[in-house]
């Protein structure tokens, strides 16, 4: 519960200023910048075949919104997945819901033939978000109706909904109308080969997100699910809402990021997205993500989501063996887990002491 | 107050990232440089040199370390004699993925390599980033597994339907045309595998002794698919041969205790060091051989006609003929292999004496 304070619409004034370089979201802002401004300057750089100019290998418009895309299929997730994480849940599954949404899509188009473009995109995101959310809605009913673990009905239900995807989609990875990946493509008005759909829609659904959890009666009542679950009782929240509503919206990020991925890369397979779940696990924690509940943002897992891609694009931006990739990002998790949880640590001996003194005083 | 938790954390965890980047970098570099080409990633312009970015499907496979090892042989000898400096930057992923093989695409182009080799996990998934880095003036060449539909200038690979054929044709003749049949397969999602299994099915449909038990999926590492054998033996006790349509149980030694070639008779594809004793005890009979060293070898020559003599081969599809390797060429091919730069060949192999007709590995020409 202490994270809605957190959470809260900022106050103006001084306090704002404090609230804002005490946020978590600050520290990773400043450690995204850090890297960007390294890679900059390490990058090196090449000629432009088309301007015939010298251009920084990293800091140039190609590689920035490259790097912002690769993140948004992950961060997209993540963003689902922090609110599953906030509650005091995970989910395992939306890397096969990813799979599995992207799969049936390409095959209701290829049933449905040829469309126009727009009928095309319309069916496109409908299905993958249906199938997202169906998945998702499943998940929360069998953790809420079983009264199991979230880890392991979505371990069994990772498992179950790649075995769909297969079975469905006969192995075989199905290309998706061309149409599709002219949306997911669109320029935008940029031009020069960039594609600034996928960062948009990440941009736009972190918004959303944030305004969710810190705006909405419904998101604040995540908060109080994972920060104390008997007082949410006591206060008689629908419980088994909450945590149904949690995992829907993870399945629901899963699909639209089926949606982008699939359209934009041009085809989907039942082997997509295999191993993304701990990635976006992993963005969610580094993003200040607790997994022990009551405590996240959509934006941290933004961020976190970025930085990881980041650490990945700077070890080939930087030439490091790129064999250590593995290794940097779990040295990155666990660290980021420790410190949070000595802080944690921290915070709550400040508090009895100061409760100590009051009670001293008094 | 809370919120005052882990204020410097992200600062700290920031600081020790760069430590275990920095500490990655005392490794080995990334870029396979020739001669003085040291400079790449520092602030290489282009000048006169040749980048090619390499991306395999995974690189832990170690067919896909013998390409990478034929290209950079390749690069360094196109170096030394054209006075072209010839670069090999290695971005295969560490596991098979075609959306991060089609990120690894428009890295490489964002970064402004001249050209690109690339054997494709996922044809639809790296056609469309393949096609943006031709468009952007990028020469895209494909190996190993092929993206047809894409832009590349050209293909060098074996026919994969015809080598899942040879495969089941080898098997039928060590069966004598008769016998319960697996098929090991390897990753169900890799569409060259599947034209494997399909040629083996086709061959196999020749022979009416001969039925197919099952087709047998597993992950592409040499513990996985070694179990998947043991396993599917234990479940189908008929089974008298086994087609694998890639080498992968192979590439440990487990199998050579648990196979029984008086029971079994086995016929593969690949032929690597560590799966030569498998002939040598007469366990797989014959190993069929992608000359998997010339992926990159003839990728990266074919590449270079193409950027510096503007050349391009007759044909955009050059394939590649399996090599036949038995107990009568084993000497020749473990030869080939040390020639190759493998360093694990083992002497008793390379002191075996030449057989009467060598095996047919030399390189096609680019222009072929």
């Amino acid at each position: 519960m202490a994270e809605l304070t957190q959470e809260r619409s900022a106050p103006r004034g001084p306090g704002f200023v404090r609230r804002l370089v005490a946020s978590q979201e600050t520290g990773l802002v400043i450690v995204v910048t850090l890297l960007t401004i390294t890679l900059i300057a390490l990058a090196g750089s090449h000629l432009d075949r088309r301007t015939g100019l010298e251009v920084n290998n990293f800091w140039n418009p190609n590689t920035l919104v490259q790097t912002l895309t690769d993140a948004s299929f992950f961060a997209i997730m993540a963003i689902g997945a922090t609110m599953v994480i906030i509650s005091g849940g995970i989910d395992l599954s939306v890397g096969s819901i990813y799979a599995l949404a992207g799969v049936t899509m390409a095959l209701v188009l290829r049933a449905m033939g040829p469309m126009g473009p727009g009928a095309t995109a319309v069916v496109g995101i409908v299905v993958c978000v249906g199938i997202g959310l169906l998945c998702g809605l499943i998940n929360g009913i069998l953790v809420v109706g079983l009264r199991v673990h979230p880890f392991i009905i979505t371990l069994g239900s990772m498992w179950v909904l790649r075995g769909i995807a297969f079975v469905i989609s006969k192995a075989e990875s199905i290309l998706v109308p061309p149409s599709l990946t002219d949306v997911a493509k669109a320029p935008l008005g940029l031009g020069g080969g960039l594609y600034p759909v996928p960062m948009l829609v990440m941009i736009v659904l972190t918004i959303i997100g944030a305004i969710y959890l810190t705006r909405t009666v419904m998101g604040r009542h995540i908060f109080a699910f994972g920060g104390n679950l008997e007082a949410s009782r006591f206060a008689g929240l629908s419980l088994g809402l909450i945590q149904i509503g949690v995992f829907a919206v993870s399945g629901l990020t899963a699909g639209i990021s089926a949606f982008l991925g699939a359209s934009f890369y041009g085809s989907a397979s039942s082997g997509d997205a295999q191993g993304y779940e701990l990635y976006v696990i992993a963005s969610a924690v580094v993003g200040g993500a607790s997994l022990i509940g009551g405590k996240g943002s959509a934006v941290g897992a933004m961020l976190g989501a970025l930085l990881i891609v980041l650490i990945r694009q700077s070890i080939r931006t930087l030439h490091f063996d790129q064999n250590y990739e593995w290794i940097v990002i779990g040295c990155a998790i666990i660290i980021a887990v420790v410190i949070d949880q000595w802080s944690t640590r921290m915070a709550a001996r400040r508090l009895t002491k100061a409760a100590e003194s009051a009670r001293a005083a008094a | 107050m809370i919120a005052r938790r882990g204020r410097w954390s992200s600062v700290v965890l920031s600081a020790l990232c760069f430590a275990a980047l920095a500490c990655s970098g005392g490794g080995e570099s990334k870029t396979a440089a020739t001669g003085d080409s040291a400079k790449a990633g520092a602030g290489g312009a282009a000048g006169k040199a040749i980048k090619i970015a390499m991306i395999a499907k995974s690189s832990d496979n170690p067919v896909f370390l013998a390409a990478r090892t034929g290209a950079e042989a390749a690069a360094k000898e196109l170096s030394a004699k054209s006075g072209t400096t010839v670069e090999v930057e290695w971005l295969t992923p560490a596991k098979e993925d075609g959306e991060v093989q089609a990120q690894r695409v428009r890295q490489a182009m964002n970064e402004g390599v001249d050209a690109i080799l690339i054997s494709c996990s996922d044809a639809g998934k790296v056609t469309g980033a393949i096609n943006d880095a031709v468009d952007r003036g990028v020469t895209v060449m494909t190996f190993d597994s092929d993206a047809p539909q894409s832009k590349r200038f050209a293909f060098y690979g074996v026919d994969d339907a015809k080598a899942g054929q040879q495969t089941m044709a080898e098997l039928a003749k060590l069966l004598n045309g008769k016998g319960n049949v697996a098929i090991l397969a390897g990753n169900q999602n890799a569409p060259n595998l599947q034209k494997r299994v399909q040629g083996a099915k086709t061959e196999a449909a020749k022979y009416p002794g001969i039925k197919i038990v099952g087709v047998f999926n597993h992950i592409e590492t040499p513990q996985d698919a070694s179990a998947e054998v043991i396993r599917v033996n234990n479940a189908y006790p008929e089974i008298t041969g086994w087609a694998f349509i890639g080498g992968w149980p192979l590439f440990a030694t487990s199998l050579l205790s648990e196979l029984n070639p008086a029971k079994q008779k086995v016929a593969s594809v690949d032929a690597i060091p560590v799966e030569l004793p498998y002939i040598e005890k007469g366990v797989v009979p014959v190993l069929l051989a992608q000359s998997v060293y010339l992926w990159g070898d003839v990728g990266v020559r074919t590449i270079f006609d193409k950027i510096h003599d503007n050349k391009s081969p007759a044909n955009a599809v050059m394939p590649m003929e399996l090599v036949r390797v038995s107990k009568e060429n084993l000497g020749d091919w473990a030869r080939q292999l040390k020639s190759w730069g493998f360093t694990d060949v083992d002497p008793k192999y390379l002191a075996l004496p030449a057989a009467s007709g060598a095996p047919a590995t030399a390189a096609p020409a680019a222009g072929q």
